[in-house]
């Protein structure tokens, strides 16, 4: 990769792409070739969200969307590491149990969230279950993997050691699963943002979801709020999945998997 | 950006054994967790006077009288000819942008920031621009799934073309393969694993797409058809469309593994011999 010669321009393009977006967004809506009927103003839709901001309006929403998708994650990740570990000890369970889980992914969660709403209401229990059903299998998968990736010489010397029971489960399974174990949490984060805001926006519970829609109800005036709300969902999505990345790479810098995948970088960019 | 991830559970190979008693128990393994749990779900219901569980023989009936006797099937069609355009339209430009920004390279650095925000902005939430847009109607919706789908494909074409061995290209760059030619022997094939990965996760969020616009503003589809029914309050027509739905989804899924196991035979084979 030819790095010096375009270090500087790998910052400020990015930049000027935003900006010049930013600038078409306006001149195209402004000058009316996109009738404010369908698309409000960049300058429009920046002062409805420093509105939101400045009033306060904003933090109850982001507060409802992420209590879901923290509470969501906690349960998927500990239910997620109890039955993965445990799955992938023995072959037989691991064999029964992965039509089950295939199935249950393959279900799309917004299928069951009619029934979740006439049992629940429009609440936070709602929100939280359907993120645990979305997520739950993916980073259950995961988790199979990475327990089973395990060197059996580590485990071997685990138990020589006598190692066993919530010990071997914390020292020994959980480090060496790890880098599966974050990969997993970070598609579980984002399908669980996903259903966080699909439950909003279908099921009526408090957040970004509920306020994106409730702003194009109330009709074109509102559409600035509508966009703005929008912008605050996607700078939701890059600071969780930003996140997730900067653990894969800092945190598992000391994995094996991690050595190859950067030794075979080095190799394929040679 | 995005890793490979495998997104089916890992086989595990029975174990061989010369008896055949053996080997018929050993290939009922997969099977006796999914009968339970239905026997389960049938015994469990069967004298429910819930009115949120009805008895999964009444649903089943019912599901039959609904989706095939009084017509319902129509709204299946209509949500599948949606998905299927809409999701066909988006890995295509999802594919074509990904080999774009692959070849040139300032376009990649300078749509990145775009392409990101794109990526991880939880698509239900442009539902409602969308119905602003574009009203209420299956082109809304086309369009909705197909903005959906591109992104997964995108990045995934783009990451599997980048991760090609660069010896390759000085080979077909020795044998003198026109640019085309590369693109086409080369570069698609070589891809192709990871392309499958991102096509599998447009095709998850394109369901999820599907049945969030049908439930939020439309007059047909299964989403429409589940809504209505939870708010006429006909629970057990509500399952019906819940259990078809599932099925859809579930089939979808099996018919896209077999799809890319035909597709991609040569590369597992490849990978099998690479590991023996």
């Amino acid at each position: 990769m030819r790095k010096a010669a375009g270090s500087w321009l790998t910052w400020t393009l990015p930049i000027l792409t935003i900006g010049a977006l930013l600038v078409a967004w306006q001149v195209a809506t402004a000058s009316g070739s996109i009738s404010p009927t369908q698309f409000p103003t960049m300058t429009d839709t920046m002062e409805a969200l420093a509105r939101e901001v400045r009033t306060g309006r904003i933090w109850p929403a982001v507060g409802a969307t992420m209590l879901g998708w923290a509470i969501g994650m906690v349960i998927t990740i500990v239910l997620g590491l109890l039955v993965g570990t445990a799955l992938a000890f023995s072959a037989f369970a691991q064999r029964s149990a992965a039509p089950v889980i295939e199935i249950f992914k393959a279900i799309p969660a917004i299928a069951i969230l009619p029934i979740v709403i006439l049992l629940a209401g429009s609440t936070l229990p709602m929100k939280v279950f359907l993120i645990f059903f979305a997520a739950f299998w993916p980073f259950v998968i995961q988790v199979i993997y990475g327990v089973r990736s395990m060197d059996p010489i580590v485990l071997d010397t685990a138990r020589a050691l006598g190692v066993r029971g919530v010990r071997r489960f914390l020292t020994v399974s959980i480090p060496s699963a790890s880098p599966y174990l974050v990969t997993g949490m970070r598609i579980a984060s984002a399908q669980a943002l996903i259903l966080s805001i699909v439950a909003e926006l279908v099921g009526g519970a408090p957040g970004i979801g509920r306020n994106i829609l409730l702003a194009q109800n109330t009709g074109v005036e509102a559409y600035p709020t509508m966009y703005a709300y929008i912008i605050v969902a996607g700078v939701l999505g890059v600071l969780l999945t930003g996140a997730f990345f900067l653990m894969e790479k800092k945190v598992m810098h000391w994995h094996e998997s991690q050595r190859n995948i950067r030794d075979s970088n080095k190799a394929g960019a040679a | 950006m995005t890793r490979l991830t495998t997104s089916a559970v890992p086989t595990v190979l029975p174990s061989r054994s010369r008896s055949g008693v053996r080997r018929v128990l050993s290939a009922l393994v997969p099977l006796w967790l999914p009968v339970l749990l239905i026997a389960a779900w049938w015994f469990a219901s069967a004298s429910s006077k819930s009115p949120f569980f009805p008895p999964l023989h009444d649903i089943l009936v019912e599901t039959w009288n609904q989706w095939v006797v009084f017509g319902a099937w129509a709204n299946a069609v209509s949500s599948l000819r949606n998905l299927l355009l809409g999701y066909l339209v988006g890995t295509l430009i999802g594919i074509i942008g990904g080999s774009l920004l692959w070849r040139v390279r300032y376009l990649r650095v300078a749509a990145n920031p775009l392409i990101y925000f794109l990526y991880v902005l939880p698509a239900p939430a442009l539902l409602p621009a969308m119905i602003a847009i574009f009203g209420i109607g299956d082109v809304r919706q086309i369009a909705l799934i197909a903005l959906g789908s591109i992104w997964p494909t995108l990045l995934n074409t783009l990451d599997g073309m980048r991760g090609i061995d660069t010896v390759k290209f000085d080979t077909a760059k020795a044998l003198r393969l026109g640019g085309w030619r590369t693109y086409w022997r080369l570069v698609l094939p070589g891809a192709a694993p990871q392309i499958a990965a991102g096509l599998r996760a447009s095709l998850t969020i394109g369901i999820v797409l599907m049945v969030v616009s049908e439930m939020v503003a439309a007059q047909s589809g299964i989403g429409f058809f589940i809504l209505q029914a939870q708010a006429e309050f006909a629970i057990k027509k509500m399952w019906t469309g819940i259990l078809v739905l599932a099925l859809l989804g579930t089939v979808l899924n099996y018919l896209f593994v077999f799809a890319e196991r035909r597709a991609l035979r040569w590369y597992y084979r490849s990978r099998a011999l690479g590991s023996s």
